[in-house]
């Protein structure tokens, strides 16, 4: 589903991503770990199409499609997803608004209709309930005053109603109490499924025990240094990163 | 930059044209102060970001013509007249269409070449250039006064629907407004012109609020893109009275709002807001000015400006707390979102203070679309289109939240997603 190939980025000259490999198919879960300024958010950024990384170098595929040459709502609407680690507010703008508009663009997308009001509301009632959200979130801007766990929560409620092919979660965790948790937890594992991926970005492997991941990959110096099963977030929280960038430099 | 002078011979030959009746003498005295100060020009601080030469020249284009008397009352109904209900009176190149005046009750209109009305408007002339301008070359105005006590059951609308088919065209309006004590009205005033022409409209309304009055008051300007408008706005308030405005400038190549509320009475209030869209190479200029002269009294003003291509903006809101206005309260606030490297726009809030124990606050903020925010979006499957107008729109809802004309709520808003169409590439007129 999807295919990075010695993957190279940078941002205002700095080099970044220096060579990133992995792949990704359908009904598996990955998990990709690492200290901070390994380059885990960069490379999310860059599968989600922001502008102010440059490739310098590789290939991203999905779906077969070459996807270094899509658009972000190109993307998007061909079925990828970023939840954001820091979601970002645009006050104003109705919450249910956007889901509805965001829902509709890839519907066009796939040669379906629009969805009425009525079945919107619907859907989105029954997704909130899944995350432990209230329906009141609807009415509000995108955002808007949202505590960082509120955040989250309508990140994955926006994954939720979009049902992406590819979920990439950049520290959905990150900020999280337990009850808050679970609830996202909740909603990533609903959405687990032999047609989808998910993708999740995290510091630390405590999602891990709620989400088990197929694969756990450990990004270092904007590389992936070592892959491994879920043992290897456990070996991670035990021993730290140290020494993986001790072997990496090694 | 050389600019024509205004055409003086011209100008007292129209003058000396006009028709003989109560408004003769007011029309002669306006016409000699005008000739002394003349246009507004650059050199007036209040005028520094306006320049009227093209009124100038329009002006002399449209006085060398014999024929200044007002085109035929007659024309289409416009959409605005279906959408909004409301008491219609319809005034087109500054003639009234004064046939129909079916008005509620509690509400009279009059022209001011009858009798009664000319006193009244020589007690509250306004002393400013273009409302000297206005009343030396209009041809009739308007009255319309509400009833002690009245609640009026909808909005009454001027609608002023100008038009400029071959030569260029000059137009005045002057509007007088009397809400006598503890009456409560909605007004509407709605430009609309058309014709390949080219056309200066210069409008005087004045607002006499006595006593525990509210009004709440919608000015919405949607003008043909070649066209200049200037409108000079009075408001005086008595104690207790309520004046709620809220204005929305879309078309017009270049707009000038002057607006002054005079809060002369205790526990008077004043709201005052206003969205201005502007694209191409619009010139839009907002200048308002709320004296409180007693204290205590509140006033509220915020403007917000979206602005694309070379377009250029002006925002000048002055409070002044005269003294002795104590437990004044005032706020000013002006933001603007800026979506072309090109468009300019000039803002001053200006607050002085005479008095003690006041609240003031004023700002003012210029930015760009927030490129975190679009990019938010798009990774949402929203296009860059989409996005754009997704947050210039809620970025203008602000203003329109603040508008208390109920029945005019659903057409702004259809007029506000419209304008931000043409203005981030729908029509392509940008």
């Amino acid at each position: 589903m999807l295919e990075i190939k010695n993957l190279k980025a940078s941002i205002d000259g700095k080099s970044i991503l220096n060579g990133i490999d992995l792949s990704v198919s359908a009904g598996e879960v990955h998990a990709i770990m690492g200290p901070n300024g390994s380059g885990k958010s960069t490379l999310a950024q860059v599968i989600a199409g922001h502008s102010d990384y440059e490739v310098t170098d590789g290939s991203v595929s999905f779906l077969g499609e070459d996807l270094l040459q899509l658009e972000p709502e190109e993307r998007a609407r061909l079925g990828f997803f970023l939840g954001f680690q820091y979601p970002v507010e645009i006050p104003g703008v109705n919450n249910a608004y956007l889901l509805k508009a965001a829902l509709n663009a890839k519907r066009k997308f796939q040669g379906e209709t629009e969805i009425d009001a009525f079945e919107f509301l619907k859907l989105a009632k029954e997704k909130m309930k899944l995350l432990d959200m209230d329906t009141s979130f609807l009415n509000r801007g995108v955002n808007e005053g949202f505590s960082g766990g509120e955040k989250k929560r309508n990140e994955i409620l926006q994954m939720a109603v979009l049902e992406p092919k590819l979920a990439m979660l950049d520290e959905t965790d990150s900020g999280l109490d337990i009850d808050a948790l679970k609830s996202v937890a909740k909603g990533i594992n609903a959405l687990r499924s032999d047609d989808r991926a998910i993708v999740l970005i995290t510091h630390y492997q405590r999602l891990l025990d709620y989400v088990q991941p197929d694969f756990v990959h450990v990004l270092s110096g904007g590389r992936i240094v070592r892959s491994g099963d879920k043992s290897l977030a456990l070996e991670l929280e035990e021993k730290g990163y140290d020494w993986l960038q001790e072997a990496a430099i090694a | 930059m050389t600019n024509a002078a205004f055409n003086l011979v011209l100008f007292d030959h129209a003058v000396s044209a006009m028709p003989v009746d109560v408004l003769s003498e007011l029309r002669k005295t306006a016409a000699a102060r005008f000739t002394e100060s003349g246009f507004p020009t650059t050199r007036h601080e209040d005028w520094r970001y306006t320049n009227m030469a093209r009124a100038i020249s329009l002006s002399n284009d449209w006085l060398a013509n014999a024929d200044v008397s007002p085109h035929p009352t007659t024309g289409p109904a416009r959409s605005i007249q279906s959408a909004i209900d409301a008491h219609w009176i319809v005034i087109r190149n500054g003639g009234i269409e004064s046939d129909d005046l079916s008005l509620p009750s509690g509400v009279s209109a009059s022209l001011l070449s009858d009798n009664d009305s000319a006193a009244s408007f020589e007690q509250i002339a306004i002393d400013d250039p273009l409302a000297q301008l206005n009343a030396a070359l209009l041809i009739d105005g308007l009255k319309v006064s509400i009833a002690p006590g009245s609640i009026v059951d909808k909005p009454i609308g001027f609608l002023i629907d100008d038009y400029a088919g071959g030569d260029a065209v000059v137009a005045q309006s002057r509007v007088l407004i009397d809400v006598q004590a503890g009456a409560t009205v909605q007004f509407i005033e709605a430009h609309i012109s058309t014709g390949d022409g080219e056309h200066y409209a210069n409008n005087v309304v004045q607002i006499d609020l006595q006593k525990n009055t509210t009004v709440d008051y919608l000015r919405i300007q949607q003008r043909a893109r070649h066209h200049i408008n200037t409108n000079n706005l009075l408001v005086e308030l008595a104690a207790g009275a309520t004046f709620r405005h809220c204005a929305f400038d879309f078309g017009g190549a270049l707009i000038r709002n002057d607006i002054t509320a005079r809060m002369q009475g205790r526990n008077s209030n004043v709201e005052m807001n206003g969205l201005y869209l502007a694209g191409d190479q619009q010139h839009i200029d907002n200048h308002t000015r709320v004296d409180h002269l007693v204290g205590p009294s509140n006033s509220n003003e915020e403007y917000r400006g979206i602005l694309n291509g070379k377009s250029r903006c002006v925002f000048n809101g002055k409070a002044i707390v005269h003294r002795g206005a104590d437990e004044t309260d005032a706020n000013q606030q002006n933001h603007n979102l800026l979506l072309s490297k090109e468009a300019e726009i000039d803002t001053k809030p200006e607050l002085e203070i005479y008095a003690d124990e006041v609240k003031c606050s004023h700002g003012a903020t210029v930015g760009q679309l927030d490129e975190t925010a679009l990019f938010y979006l798009r990774t949402r499957g929203l296009d860059l289109d989409e996005a754009t107008r997704l947050i210039t729109r809620a970025f203008a809802a602000k203003i329109l939240s603040l508008l208390t004309v109920d029945a005019a709520h659903e057409y702004v808003s259809g007029a506000i997603d419209e304008r931000l169409d043409d203005l981030i590439g729908g029509s392509g007129d940008e």
